[in-house]
């Protein structure tokens, strides 16, 4: 969508607000904004929709995922399969629609305990500098330095497969960006005035950093929770392509698409990789809508 | 300039003692010791305790966790990266037999990606808004969403299966190593790992060129009468590349951790392969050293990054 167009929805909306049409308050605002951006509404129903199926998988689907049916190995799309049947007979529509609670649960699950992670050691950090912020800071940057595959296989061999350790190593490698993110926000956030006043009263530093400087910087950590989902989903994706991911017994996007690496099957059985490769896509692509979205709607700077 | 450099080289020094010793840690923590792989199981199973506790000593797998650190760390600097577990060659022969295939790779690929991306990025700058901006909008944003190895799946699809034009994997067919038959096999990785980077760089030398033509100086170079080709490509490009070098010089640790999912997909004898393997096999020495070389890659393409933004961007001073 246009700048030029969302200036024009903008002013709309400021339009509303004046003559006392809408409610005033920030939040609202951000939330017409975000209504405004066409690309962050595809986002949003295309993710609402993809996680509703998943949920309520057992309505759209009578298989397991994890039943084999060895008479019906790889059959192709049919009105029983929708999306046809896997080389051990397992319906892939099911393994896609709960294989995503895996794997959405995953990505979500590792993003919100990043932040969990990186926002309250950098908001802190961030305010009160001084040894614990220089402490922190390196770690980070040690944790950085490596390439991002290349730890998390290391780690996942140390720890060795499973759902949870997988998810422990993507916060354990996520916290840095988001302890960064959150520390420069901090940084600009503490010269303001009101919290000089602030620490004027004698208030103590963690609820001045926590009350009152971090719902001034949810706009970026939001956003960048919304990228880390994504950035997760794909990275379970690639380690299970590298057969490093989550074990292949349980059903995730990722193992699913793990299949392709047989030749045979990537030329001759399209409906086992290409569905779960495109709902892999769709659901990034509406993540990162979103995400812009989220970004647009909580920058103040962008009112008209 | 120079003071610069070697004050920033000097700092490196902490910071790969630092990481050297987590790996150390990293080792220990594997199961398994060295004792393991050299006696076979079977052989193992009569030799006395006191007799393997008395190789251990000699080996020096009984001194002090500290002094072990330092022996490794001393033989790393002597050149001596360890063992393969598994076949007993040196490790530094395995990294010199792979590193040359994965370099032709992702140099190939982040050449690509650079020209590409900062081109198209540049082009959709300039016609913001037009019809090729939007496509390339749309081309980045699916970019930036399918993973990498399925994109190279379905490039091995159309340009191997389909259009039967270029060869599967691997290499080269050993005995013909000419160049021209070389480059088919380089090709298709090349490509798929050049484009699935172009995305990023396009975006970001997108959102930097629109920024630098909304900057001031270009208002003055405009009043100065030059032509609009100069001003967009000589002072507007100028400051817009800042942030891509940035971004590639970010990549340059591609060269090794960034080619792995690639290289698996399309067999290709590099050092990420050789990473998976040692990593699957629990081959601790190879995938160790693996892992300390491209963080060594990460801190010096760091203090190059330094570098050339300062040469790049006038504001930048160096601290």
């Amino acid at each position: 969508m246009s700048q030029k167009s969302l200036n024009r929805k903008m002013d709309k909306l400021l339009y509303q607000e004046d003559n006392g049409l809408l409610g005033t308050s920030m939040q609202s605002r951000s939330i017409r904004k975000i209504l405004a951006n066409r690309l962050a509404v595809i986002g949003i129903i295309s993710l609402t929709m993809i996680i509703f199926l998943c949920y309520a998988a057992p309505f759209f689907t009578k298989f397991g995922p994890d039943t084999i049916d060895l008479r019906n190995r790889l059959a192709s799309p049919s009105k029983e399969h929708i999306f046809g049947t896997d080389q051990i007979g397992r319906d892939i529509f099911s393994r896609i629609l709960f294989g995503g609670r895996i794997s959405i649960f995953i990505g979500l699950g590792s993003a919100l305990g990043a932040a969990l992670i990186g926002v309250s050691l950098g908001t802190y950090a961030g305010f009160v500098r001084g040894k614990l912020d220089a402490t922190v800071m390196k770690a980070s940057e040690i944790m950085m330095s490596f390439p991002q595959i290349i730890l998390v296989s290391i780690l996942v061999t140390i720890t060795g497969q499973s759902l949870w350790n997988l998810i422990l190593i993507f916060i354990l490698t996520g916290w840095p960006s988001m302890y960064r993110m959150a520390r420069s926000q901090m940084l600009s956030i503490r010269e303001q005035e009101y919290i000089q006043a602030l620490k004027a009263f004698g208030i103590k530093k963690s609820i001045i950093a926590f009350k009152h400087m971090l719902p001034n910087a949810i706009g970026p950590i939001f956003v960048n929770i919304t990228l880390s989902t994504a950035m997760f989903i794909l990275q379970e994706a690639s380690l299970s392509f590298l057969g490093l991911g989550v074990p292949l017994e349980i059903s995730t996007w990722g193992n699913i698409l793990n299949v392709a690496q047989d030749l045979t099957i990537l030329r001759t059985a399209w409906w086992v990789w290409v569905p779960a490769g495109l709902t892999i896509t769709i659901f990034v692509m509406a993540i990162n809508f979103v995400g812009d979205g989220l970004r647009d709607a909580a920058d103040p700077t962008q009112v008209g | 300039m120079i003071n610069f450099i070697i004050r920033k080289l000097l700092a490196l020094i902490p910071m790969a003692l630092i990481i050297s010793f987590l790996m150390y840690v990293g080792i220990e923590l594997m199961p398994g010791d060295a004792i393991d792989y050299m006696i076979p199981p079977d052989a193992l199973a009569s030799v006395s305790a006191e007799d393997l506790n008395q190789l251990r000593a000699e080996l020096g797998m009984n001194d002090p966790f500290l002094m072990r650190y330092v022996n490794w760390l001393g033989d790393i600097f002597k050149g001596d990266f360890g063992y393969s577990i598994q076949s007993g060659v040196p490790v530094k022969t395995l990294i010199a037999e792979t590193l040359p295939a994965t370099l032709e790779l992702s140099l190939t690929a982040l050449i690509i990606s650079t020209i590409l991306g900062s081109l198209l990025g540049v082009v959709s700058a300039l016609k913001k808004g037009s019809i090729a901006d939007n496509a390339l909008t749309v081309f980045g944003m699916i970019g930036v969403a399918i993973p990498q190895f399925l994109f190279g799946l379905i490039m091995i699809i159309i340009f191997v299966f389909n259009l039967e034009l270029l060869p599967v994997g691997g290499r080269m067919i050993s005995g013909s190593e000419a160049f021209f038959l070389r480059i088919n096999h380089l090709i298709l990785p090349a490509i798929t790992l050049g484009l699935s980077m172009t995305a990023g760089v396009m975006r970001y030398s997108r959102a930097s060129m629109l920024d630098s033509l909304n900057k001031d100086y270009i208002k003055t170079a405009r009043s100065k009468g030059l032509k609009e080709w100069r001003i967009n490509l000589v002072h507007g490009l100028r400051v817009a590349m800042t942030p891509v070098a940035v971004l590639v010089g970010f990549r340059l640790p591609i060269l090794i951790g960034g080619s792995v999912v690639i290289e698996q997909v399309f067999q290709w004898p590099g050092i990420g392969q050789l990473f998976v393997r040692s990593i699957r096999a629990q081959n601790t020495p190879v995938f160790m050293m693996i892992a300390l070389f491209s963080v060594l890659i990460v801190l010096v393409a760091s203090i190059i990054v330094d570098v050339v933004t300062a040469i790049l961007d006038p504001r930048v001073k160096l601290s």
